[in-house]
């Protein structure tokens, strides 16, 4: 009796049995202009020779899992021969979903599992709900804590009390990944190359180059200086994909200060970009989304919760997500709730080692907890009962 | 309605075109929505045709080989069933109490905006008459005009 622990993302899916290891999968499928007639599932990414122009077909959208065709054909793919040989009669299944999920989307989840896949049991949980329970695994003495899950779609703040997840205090921001992406690609396109096609490419120069600033406007001070005083600015150089696989930053030795390129390669020149697109993450309102940024919608939620909670939540603050990844990001976020929160609270935040595969360990350990028989829903129960056990059993 | 583009200094300031507030939030609308995009190109496979797909089925004949050729994207369409919006809308949260998917969205910031310069990314503190994009020095005006601004009008 195997667990398969799923934490279906909506760009990566990260999957692995509970007894080995986790492996970050993209969630969705590709397809490439220079090979027309294959559509390219999940991790068969690697086989794409040329990821310029990348048209990808995500079954998320705004963080919900809207087109099942393709949902389907990727999990076909992670289920079956080549990657995970899962033994649909003998497994149990740890699987994620959005919080406030639609009763829809739940019903065809229950579905699917169950009566296509035939799993034999399944655990629906949120994400963040794995992320607390790792958490209070490691500090036992704690009882509260807030999770900051910012992600692809959108980041959520959800304080948990005791493993429940309180839902009045659960705030969301429309501010994920994937708008950062799309907004580095809008102003490196005005600015300097027309990149809006070349999501995986800029995607890569975001997770490579971007950084968070602790103090904004001395950044961007810094950033206008001319010549060696800028410590902002990098050149970054595009794959071209023929002799130049990836892309890099230059070395600083070989920064050309004077603005001129010999050689033949592209090159982009970031200064200011660097900082302010993960700045958007802090201020939404940058660029005239009318929303809180992470450290304000973290008080606002704080102040929801009753009075006697409010200090242990300041002391348990968790990052989890892939925007986390960003340098400077735990600092940032410290410095900015420490000036917010009231003086006499304790102010802790902590961010894992690996912030994107953090709520799938939760996965792991929740999987070979004692009592883990009782929290899943079994397919003679989902037979005999219907979609009603499943509403009852699983508080999403 | 578009007005022929010619260099700023010669234009009368009468002339320009100003944009009030309702058409210039409909342009920032479009823009942020323009930002939830996954893909900006179309879809590679989309004018593929399906013929090479239809011919090993014997039992069906090829009037309706035929008539199936649509493209990928159609068929798509068909069995996407239903978006977010719609899904959303299903649900009716309006009417449900209790904290739900429209209620956990955050509210307004109480600090003020911070405006940067359309062109250069540099904090601005001056905004274009016609279309109320910011800038911060006077090459970055030069530069918006000659690029951006009244284009692609609402």
């Amino acid at each position: 009796m195997s667990t398969l622990v799923l934490d279906n993302g909506a760009y990566f899916a990260k999957i692995g049995y509970s007894h080995e290891k986790v492996s970050v999968i993209p969630n969705c499928q590709f397809r490439s202009k220079t090979s027309r007639l294959k559509t390219f599932t999940a991790n068969q990414l690697d086989e794409i020779k040329d990821p310029s122009g990348l048209f990808y077909i995500l079954p998320f959208q705004k963080g919900y899992l809207v087109n099942w065709d393709v949902q389907r054909k990727v999990w076909d793919h992670l289920f079956g021969k080549e990657m995970f040989k899962v033994d649909f009669a003998d497994t149990n299944i740890v699987i994620t979903e959005p919080y406030f999920n639609f009763s829809s989307i739940q019903e065809s989840m229950n579905e699917i599992l169950f009566e296509d896949y035939q799993f034999q049991s399944v655990l629906r949980v949120n994400a963040g709900s794995l992320s607390a329970h790792r958490y209070f695994h490691e500090n036992n003495s704690e009882l509260c804590c807030i999770v900051v899950d910012s992600g692809f779609s959108s980041t959520h703040i959800v304080p948990y009390c005791r493993g429940r997840k309180m839902k009045e205090g659960i705030c969301r921001i429309n501010v994920g990944g994937k708008l950062l992406t799309n907004h580095l690609k809008e102003i490196i396109s005005y600015r300097q190359l027309h990149v809006m096609d070349e999501t995986y490419v800029i995607n890569q120069v975001k997770e490579d180059v971007c950084y968070v600033s602790q103090d904004f406007y001395k950044d961007m001070e810094i950033s206008q200086l001319k010549g060696e005083d800028n410590t902002v600015v990098t050149e970054y150089v595009l794959p071209d994909f023929s002799s130049i696989k990836k892309g890099f930053c230059k070395p600083r030795e070989e920064m050309n200060f004077t603005g001129k390129y010999k050689t033949g390669e592209q090159v982009l020149r970031l200064t200011n970009e660097r900082f302010a697109v993960p700045e958007m993450l802090f201020h939404p309102s940058d660029i005239g989304i009318q929303e809180m940024g992470i450290p304000e919608a973290l008080v606002h939620s704080i102040n929801n919760m009753p009075e006697e909670m409010q200090p242990h939540f300041y002391k348990n603050i968790v990052l989890t997500g892939g925007s986390a990844l960003f340098p400077g990001y735990r600092d940032r976020v410290y410095k900015e709730v420490r000036a917010l929160a009231p003086v006499e609270y304790e102010v802790s935040v902590v961010l894992p080692l690996n912030p994107v595969c953090y709520p799938w360990e939760g996965g792991k350990l929740l999987a070979e907890n004692p009592d883990f028989e009782e929290l899943v829903v079994t397919r003679e129960d989902y037979e005999e009962n219907g979609h009603y056990v499943c509403e009852e059993k699983f508080d999403v | 309605m578009a007005e022929k583009k010619i260099a700023v200094r010669s234009q009368d300031p009468n002339q320009r075109r100003v944009l009030d507030s309702a058409t210039r939030q409909r342009r920032l609308t479009r823009q942020l929505d323009a930002l939830e995009k996954d893909n900006f190109q179309d879809d590679p496979h989309a004018s593929l045709p399906q013929l090479v797909k239809r011919l090993p089925q014997f039992d069906e004949s090829n009037e309706s080989g035929k008539r199936r050729k649509k493209t990928r994207g159609d068929h798509f369409k068909q069995r996407f069933r239903k978006n977010f919006q719609t899904l959303l809308e299903e649900e009716d949260l309006s009417v449900s109490e209790g904290p739900n998917y429209l209620t956990a969205c955050a509210e307004p910031s109480k600090f003020p905006q911070r405006h940067f310069c359309a062109v250069c990314g540099f904090p601005s503190n001056y905004t274009c008459v016609s279309c109320g994009a910011r800038y911060c020095c006077v090459r970055c005006l030069g530069t918006h005009h000659e690029t951006r601004c009244l284009k692609w009008t609402v």
